[in-house]
């Protein structure tokens, strides 16, 4: 069935339509814009049918027709993490070409496996991406940075950066060669998931880390004077290092549980800050 | 000279969304350069990476749009040093100018976008690669010069106001925002938290915690250490997971058949 109508399509115009190395690289670079462009209504809408242009021109030059139809396609709601967006627009770059080259083909599986795959990989890439490795990069650089060091920038931008270059380098060839049908495979064989936990038990680790290093409470109040002075900071160290950090990182977990507004919270720090300090505890 | 050149560091750091989402947006990276236009580059760093810390739970994730970073890190440490003041000045005068500044980029966002969207839609009916193009770029670039004239407008107009507000505000407040500056990392921490704590990976949170306070091992070692440990956790999960799997499935068929039959 499918080989007859290829082979009826071949007759037709005598050349299959084929999208190259060439192409899918230039694909690449363009999804470096997916969110340039984002919005409200339509979120990467048009970041994606920008980044699918050269393969479109390729497939569908001579088709305006066609061309029409697949620029309205992809400016279609669409929103992921865009660092993995590579595996969709490869994968889409593989069913366009399809598309092209047989005429049965059904054109509304190119907006399913988008609408499909757009969920599951904004799940795993923004725990991954936002959650854990930015976290890395923001520790590894504040770290430095906050002591004035200039190697703290510069490393903050090279920690995050080539890991996701080269991921959405190799989805962008994964998804043209694999098609569709990956994705699921892996979702079925729990990859996913590990994949997921593992990335979790990363990040709250370093959270931890950064809470315990980064987050400064110091109370310097003493009582008594001479040999006798009670430090309430050294019996706080001993109890355990770093209790209050983790006390204030506590109480604000519970209220952004609770609904708490970000802003709210970090008004409520500053009026305690201040009036701590006006008292003299801190 | 100085609004104009923290103008175009506006510009470009809107760029990162043209840059793969590359962070050069982030106050950490903004402030290196703002220090080098103010001519203090030290205190630029320093105080880039405090915001950062304090904006560390604000990044766009799925459909929510963070306060402006761009437009409160480098008006922040702007305003900061052309006014010698310290380092809790920057993130005073930065948490305001993101929120403000976030109104303006919303509109953008959710009507100026949105009407080239539809017009992209328009060159589409007609085929028109070229405009559906054209109409991304003007929504990209847009938003990068409308950042750069509120950053170089607000410099040129605030930085005397500024500067005179700050002296006005009395030592224990200037002492109680210094505090407040070390706390408010917590709150972007407790935010990312959110995102992934499950009851499964609350342990590690914790574990990390400790490594840091009691034995004091650098966060570049806690990395090290918890990537290993997470590779360890998936290999027990899954085999232990295999194992449940062949129970299950053996079970599966026994009660299959009874309900076939």
């Amino acid at each position: 069935m499918e080989t007859t109508s290829k082979d009826k399509k071949t007759q037709d115009k005598n050349v299959q339509k084929k999208v190259t190395q060439k192409d899918l690289n230039k694909v690449f670079w363009r999804t470096l814009q997916m969110e340039f462009s984002w919005n409200y209504e339509r979120q990467m809408n048009l970041g994606f049918a920008y980044a699918m242009i050269p393969v479109l021109k390729k497939l569908y030059g001579d088709n305006k027709k066609k061309m029409s139809k697949a620029l309205k396609r992809h400016l279609g709601f669409f929103n992921t993490t865009p660092f993995i967006v590579t595996f969709i627009t490869g994968i889409v770059s593989a069913m366009e070409e399809q598309n092209a080259n047989d005429e049965d083909f059904d054109e509304s599986s190119i907006d399913t496996i988008k609408a499909s795959l757009m969920g599951p990989l904004a799940g795993i890439g923004d725990s991954f991406f936002w959650g854990t490795l930015r976290l890395l990069a923001t520790g590894i650089g504040t770290a430095l940075a906050i002591k004035g060091n200039i190697l703290g920038p510069i490393l903050f931008l090279l920690v995050f950066n080539i890991p996701t270059i080269i991921l959405r380098w190799l989805c962008n060839n994964w998804g043209y060669k694999l098609g569709a049908g990956f994705l699921q495979k892996i979702q079925a064989n729990g990859m996913m998931e590990s994949l997921t936990f593992g990335a979790a038990i990363l990040g709250l680790m370093v959270i931890g880390a950064m809470t315990a290093s980064m987050v400064s409470i110091t109370i310097p109040l003493k009582f008594g004077t001479g040999a006798e002075t009670i430090k309430i900071q050294t019996i706080l160290n001993q109890i355990m290092p770093g209790l209050l950090p983790l006390g204030a990182f506590g109480i604000i977990y519970w209220l952004l549980n609770k609904g708490a507004k970000p802003l709210v919270i970090i008004a409520g720090i500053a009026v305690i800050s201040i009036l701590g300090a006006w008292v003299g505890i801190f | 000279m100085q609004a104009l050149l923290l103008g175009i560091i506006a510009f470009v750091a809107q760029l990162d969304y043209a840059t793969g989402d590359s962070m050069i947006s982030r106050p950490i990276v903004t402030g290196v350069a703002v220090g080098l236009v103010m001519g203090n580059l030290h205190a630029g760093i320093i105080m880039g990476a405090t915001l950062e810390l304090a904006f560390i739970g604000m990044f766009s994730v799925g459909a929510s749009i963070p306060p402006e970073v761009i437009t409160g890190g480098i008006l922040g440490v702007a305003f900061a040093i052309s006014s010698n003041a310290a380092t809790s000045a920057a993130l005073i005068l930065a948490l305001p100018i993101a929120t403000l500044a976030l109104i303006l980029k919303n509109l953008y966002l959710g009507i100026f976008i949105p009407y080239l969207s539809n017009k992209a839609g328009k060159y589409a009916d007609d085929g028109d690669a070229d405009g559906v193009q054209r109409m991304h770029y003007i929504a990209g670039f847009g938003l990068a010069l409308l950042l750069a004239l509120v950053v170089a407008g607000s410099f040129l107009v605030g930085s005397h106001a500024v500067k005179l507000l700050l002296d006005m505000i009395p030592a224990f407040v200037q002492h109680g925002l210094t505090v407040a500056t070390g706390i408010i990392p917590a709150l972007g921490f407790a935010m990312l938290a959110q995102v992934i704590m499950t009851k499964s990976v609350v342990p590690y949170f914790f574990l990390g915690f400790a490594l840091c306070a009691y034995l004091k091992i650098p966060l570049t070692g806690i990395a090290i250490f918890g990537a290993i440990l997470a590779v360890i956790m998936v290999q027990i999960m899954h085999s232990k997971k295999n194992n449940a799997e062949k129970v299950v499935t053996t079970d599966d068929g026994g009660v299959d058949n009874g309900d076939d039959f």
